[in-house]
């Protein structure tokens, strides 16, 4: 504990640190409930399909690595990540370079490991890392990191589904020139929250996008986009349906560094309410130091359209499959940004088969 | 086919159909002619069963059966269909599903299969030759950028492919250059048969050249204030809505 930064200390001394946090960066996430729905069932994300059409890392791939003094080099201009200081003191590390395989698409199911993950990836191979954080059983915080080097590239699909609690901390790390496409796909969950923090280089691009529908109770989303070098782009989307009572929260920055000139920056946020119990909490935040550049922000909440509904309608289509189709309608834009087309055409099928 | 007996609708308290009169027989094309605000679009709205619409009176009975008592949906798969003034725009739903959604709805309304995708396909491909729609605007999302001709040519598309026993058109002309008018005035035609029936709102004589309507029926303030043969929408072309209402 001694090698831990002081506000790193005060939180993990703390008892029961999701107790009594009080950082504003948490206020919505309300780590401290304990909440049981009705409504939710944790039955278990069958991934078989998946496995046809990726490679499935084994633990024997990774290898052991301390992380720990990770902990003191914060890299954010931002209030230090709880998960990270909470989840880089409580496990132990792996590390894997995805260089060192071939396939075009590989899996990880992070639930059969209780350490947090290092991914490094030198090439510009084009290749997709399914990430699935789904029925997580363990919901003490972990962390993800993701080391880019020069000129590389990198699609994620996160499938977080039917998680009763899952606490997860992302660091993207991205050298000069590399790419990254995110994708987060979040469903029928109780309790969880993401944080994704990025850091880009000179020339980066960086996609984060989401999309989250049928949550139980809170489904929150944190993202802090750091451009630290000139000419980096970012685009950022969530899309979020939100019904039965649940909340959705999303709270984003775009942080650009004085000698980050050019940066284009996007941020949207848009939630469907289905019902009127239903919440959505968007907070988007622009910090920027340097002159030359173009960031733009916009958070919209709205329901369903009445008149597109009636316009279904009249065309025969009953109320109900005329709901499902405008909410996959909604949603189906986050999915359309993923390169690799088996895995845009499973995602796909996936919403239809949820929603 | 569709008998109209005194309506009178209202929308957020304000009568807009003040006792209307209308009856449509099997096979016949009528035209209901109007200035704005006299209510023809508000008729297309509460035949077709939208909601907010208040019926204070009257009945409307659509082959036998309460029109008034049916869901949108329902009147749809009966055999009623609106071709919009203004079609909704769909993000995110590309058009050929759409086309297809609606066309199985229709045969499930009807204890039928679901349709065969290379039926489906030939019959889609047909139908939007002759209303020279391209197959790319298939592939992309419902009257999403669409120009206005296009809304309306797709309106029509989808006409055909529900072939419906009782079409009412609202000012499909509105918009439509020269071509596009001939054009779906055409793909309407094709349609006509003894067995269905149209109602055809307009503002304009024009469109009337093109679908010749079997009678002419002049709204004003909410009531038809006469009725005619296609020479009534020469007179008023003519004379104008003003003089032709004095004279009614």
């Amino acid at each position: 504990m001694n090698n831990l930064s002081s506000h790193g200390n005060k939180i993990l001394n703390d008892f029961n640190p999701f107790k009594n946090f009080k950082l504003e960066n948490y206020k919505y996430a309300q780590l401290h409930k304990d909440h049981t729905s009705e409504n939710f069932s944790d039955s278990s994300y069958d991934y078989n399909e998946l496995l046809k059409i990726s490679h499935n890392l084994q633990k024997t791939d990774f290898e052991e690595t301390d992380l720990s003094s990770k902990v003191d080099k914060w890299n954010f201009n931002s209030i230090d990540s709880y998960f990270r200081v909470s989840s880089l003191s409580n496990r132990s590390s792996l590390t894997l370079n995805l260089d060192n395989f071939s396939q075009e698409v590989l899996l990880v199911d992070v639930n059969h490991f209780s350490e947090n993950i290092s991914f490094t990836k030198n090439s510009s191979k084009n290749q997709t890392l399914i990430l699935i954080t789904s029925n997580i059983s363990n919901p003490k915080p972990r962390s993800i990191f993701f080391d880019l080097a020069e000129n590389s590239n990198l699609e994620i699909l996160q499938l977080a589904l039917s998680n009763n609690k899952s606490f997860i901390y992302f660091e993207i790390n991205q050298s000069d020139f590399s790419k990254m496409n995110f994708i987060t796909f979040q469903s029928n969950n109780n309790h969880i929250r993401n944080e994704y923090y990025a850091s880009l280089g000179e020339k980066c691009e960086l996609n984060l996008l989401g999309l989250n529908f049928k949550n139980n109770f809170i489904n929150d989303n944190f993202s802090y986009i750091q451009h630290s070098k000139p000419s980096t782009a970012s685009n950022e989307i969530f899309k979020s349906i939100v019904d039965n009572g649940a909340i959705t929260n999303f709270q984003g920055k775009i942080y650009v560094d004085p000698i980050a000139q050019k940066t284009d920056g996007y941020q949207m946020s848009r939630s469907l309410l289905l019902d009127s119990k239903s919440k959505a909490n968007n907070k988007p935040e622009l910090e920027i130091y340097a002159d030359d550049v173009k960031c733009s922000h916009g958070s919209t909440v709205a329901k369903l359209s009445q008149n597109q509904i009636y316009y279904f309608k009249t065309r025969g289509i009953d109320e109900q499959t005329a709901k499902n189709i405008l909410q996959k309608a909604f949603l189906v834009e986050i999915i359309e940004s993923l390169q690799n087309k088996e895995i845009k055409d499973f995602s796909k099928k996936l919403l239809d088969n949820l929603i | 086919m569709l008998n109209i007996k005194d309506l009178k609708a209202s929308i957020e308290d304000k009568q807009i159909i003040k006792g209307l009169d209308l009856s449509i027989n099997k096979g016949e094309v009528h035209a209901l002619m109007g200035p704005n605000g006299s209510g023809k679009s508000t008729l297309s709205y509460v035949l077709s069963g939208k909601e907010g619409y208040e019926i204070d009176s009257g009945s409307v009975d659509f082959k036998g059966k309460n029109l008034l008592e049916l869901d949108v949906d329902e009147r749809s798969n009966e055999g009623l269909f609106l071709a919009f003034q203004y079609p909704m725009e769909i993000p995110g739903v590309q058009t050929s599903f759409f086309l297809k959604t609606a066309i199985n709805a229709k045969r499930k309304y009807q204890g039928l299969e679901e349709i065969d995708a290379l039926e489906f396909a030939k019959l889609v491909k047909s139908k939007a030759e002759e209303l020279s729609i391209s197959p790319d605007m298939l592939k992309r999302d419902l009257n999403v950028n669409y120009s206005g001709g296009e809304k309306k040519k797709q309106e029509i598309l989808q006409m055909s492919l529900l072939n419906p026993e009782m079409a009412i058109l609202d000012e499909t002309d509105s918009g439509l250059d020269i071509d596009a008018l001939k054009i779906v005035s055409e793909g309407v035609n094709k349609l006509r048969n003894e067995n269905n029936s149209f109602l055809v709102i307009t503002h304009y004589q024009r469109l009337l050249n093109y679908i010749k309507p079997d009678f002419v029926h002049i709204i004003a303030d909410g009531k038809i204030v006469k009725s005619g043969n296609f020479s009534l929408a020469l007179e008023l072309e003519e004379k104008g809505y003003e003089e032709i209402s004095k004279t009614a």
